[in-house]
């Protein structure tokens, strides 16, 4: 079988005198739907702020497209890439749509294919085309994630990094997200997906890994975790309780 | 009706001074919306241009306009440097104090090296047709502020533009937002830094320029400059060109007004009057529109 497009090893990160990561181990397949899910404060985003550059490791390692990543900046890591959607989302509310999706064609790598990723992202989201020239902080929260996608699929990527990106949208919001993820996917696009919708994101998940206290205690296919009695109890039921 | 023209006369002349002090405000405001650095050193280096522009008339006889190029070239150069040289960490680690300090150190530096160099004597650049004046509208018109209002329009407009219309101005915009999110995309905050920093130091270039053509300085004329220049910012409003530019045009004239009705001694301590006045009840400044706060 084929190396794995990403591939994360034994990875310790600290923030300061806290270790917030553990021996994380994981790996991303190229063209499927990979789920990194847990609880509030297990690590997720610092593992997805590492593997963006944003942080860096105390020790391990990060393999994309089989080439060591942990030592790079950020910017030089969009460019080989990966790109990041951080949680609540990060536009420029300032800019405009238009110019956000610009600066998502940043790198050398993408500039050259602009037009042609714009009438992608038009084709995905007709919405932002209508309000091109309106700026990002006057749009919904749904039409706010709408453009974060829109921007991250104009770096041309192979592997997205999705943040929650269903956090503080409407149910039926929600579902549409997931829908579009999944659309992303049949586009050869690689997806790293960071949730705390557990059952929706094991759903669509080929592979799923779960991250407790900095730890991965678990792993497996989507759908069998999905059935997992543990998991169930633990992170779904609890889910369902609280509403 | 003299009384009228007069005060009309008064206007034109605190819309040309002004204009100084607006884009000292836009570099002001450019250098602090993507680094967070009160660049308190900008009156300083305004005056270390007007002693270039002194030594390229005085020595090579070369004409104060025609100094522009080299000088905006040095300027260029002198912004990049100082960048990478002095601020670059501070940053990086958003330190506002760290970076106000070595503001300061650069401006006292700058400060003692331009009287070391040119004396503590004032200087003026007065070329065979810096006193010509010209009457339009029975008002008189010394055709070098003229020039020098003119150049500060150009030059706001150069900077709006490149800033609303080219990819590296967007990026600059955005570093201003958010930084992290701005690497996200790929964009390489250092290399943005520094051009924002070029273009800030240039702005002075022009601005000290024209100080040198009107007015006469000396080595420590650019702290009260500086100072100016942030009232006028604050004024104005931080982040828009625009309204930077307003902002230096707004204390040109409260200062020159201030000093037709009240009295030249009066006239700086109604300037802070109305800063404080405005920063109370418009802290977003007077064009500034309502600053999103971001979580």
């Amino acid at each position: 079988m084929a190396n794995p497009l990403l591939e994360v090893k034994n990875l310790d990160v600290w923030y300061g005198d806290v270790q917030v990561l553990r021996e994380v181990s994981l790996h991303v397949d190229e063209g499927t739907i990979v789920a990194l899910v847990g609880a509030n404060g297990a690590g997720k985003t610092t593992l997805l702020k590492t593997i963006s550059g944003l942080l860096h490791p105390r020790k391990g390692e990060i393999v994309f497209t089989d080439k060591p990543l942990h030592t790079m900046k950020p910017q030089d890591i969009v460019d080989r890439g990966i790109i990041h959607v951080p949680e609540g989302r990060r536009l420029f509310a300032d800019l405009t749509i238009l110019e956000n999706l610009k600066l998502g064609a940043y790198t050398p790598a993408a500039r050259p294919f602009f037009l042609e990723s714009l009438e992608r992202v038009y084709n995905l989201f007709p919405v932002l085309k209508d309000r091109k020239d309106q700026k990002a902080g006057t749009l919904s929260g749904g039409e706010q994630q709408m453009l974060a996608i829109g921007r991250a699929v104009m770096a041309r990527p192979k592997l997205i990094m999705l943040d929650e990106p269903s956090l503080g949208l409407s149910p039926l919001l929600v579902r549409s997200i997931f829908e579009l993820i999944h659309t992303l996917n049949t586009l050869k696009v690689t997806i790293l997906l960071v949730e705390q919708n557990i059952h929706q994101a094991l759903k669509i998940a080929h592979q799923a890994f779960v991250l407790k206290i900095g730890k991965i205690v678990m792993s497996g296919r989507g759908d069998e975790l999905l059935v997992d009695e543990e998991i169930r109890k633990a992170y779904i039921g609890e889910r369902a309780r609280k509403r | 009706m003299g009384d009228i023209g007069l005060i009309a006369q008064v206007v034109v002349n605190g819309i040309l001074f002004g204009s100084m002090y607006g884009i000292a405000a836009i570099g002001l405001s450019l250098i602090f919306g993507t680094m967070r650095i009160v660049f308190i050193a900008q009156g300083a280096v305004i005056v270390l241009f007007a002693y270039f522009c002194f030594w390229l008339f005085s020595l090579l006889g070369i004409d104060p306009y025609l100094s522009l190029i080299p000088i905006i070239l040095a300027a260029l150069l002198l912004g990049t440097a100082f960048y990478y040289g002095l601020f670059r960490e501070a940053a990086a680690f958003k330190d506002r104090i760290g970076s106000l300090l070595i503001a300061v150190g650069l401006m006292f530096f700058l400060e003692n090296f331009m009287t070391v160099v040119w004396t503590p004597n004032p200087r003026a650049v007065v070329s065979s047709y810096g006193f010509y004046t010209f009457r339009l509208f029975g008002m008189h018109f010394t055709l070098v502020r003229v020039i020098g209002l003119v150049l500060a329009i150009l030059a706001t407009i150069a900077v709006a533009t490149f800033l609303k219309k080219t990819l590296i101005g967007t990026a600059v915009r955005a570093v201003s937002e958010d930084v992290e999110a701005s690497t996200l995309m790929g964009i390489n905050p250092d290399r943005v830094n520094a051009v924002t920093f070029a273009i800030g130091i240039g702005l002075a270039a022009i601005a000290g320029t024209t100080l040198a053509t009107t007015y006469s300085f000396d080595p420590v004329y650019g702290i009260d400059f500086a100072i100016k220049a942030l009232v006028a910012l604050t004024l104005g409003g931080i982040g828009r060109v625009g309204a930077a530019f307003l902002g230096g045009i707004i204390l040109g004239l409260i200062e020159l007004l201030g000093t037709y009705f009240v009295g030249a001694a009066w006239s700086q301590a109604i300037v802070f009057a109305v800063f404080l006045l405005a920063l109370n009840f418009r802290p977003q400044g007077l064009f500034g529109g309502a600053t999103s706060e971001k979580a």
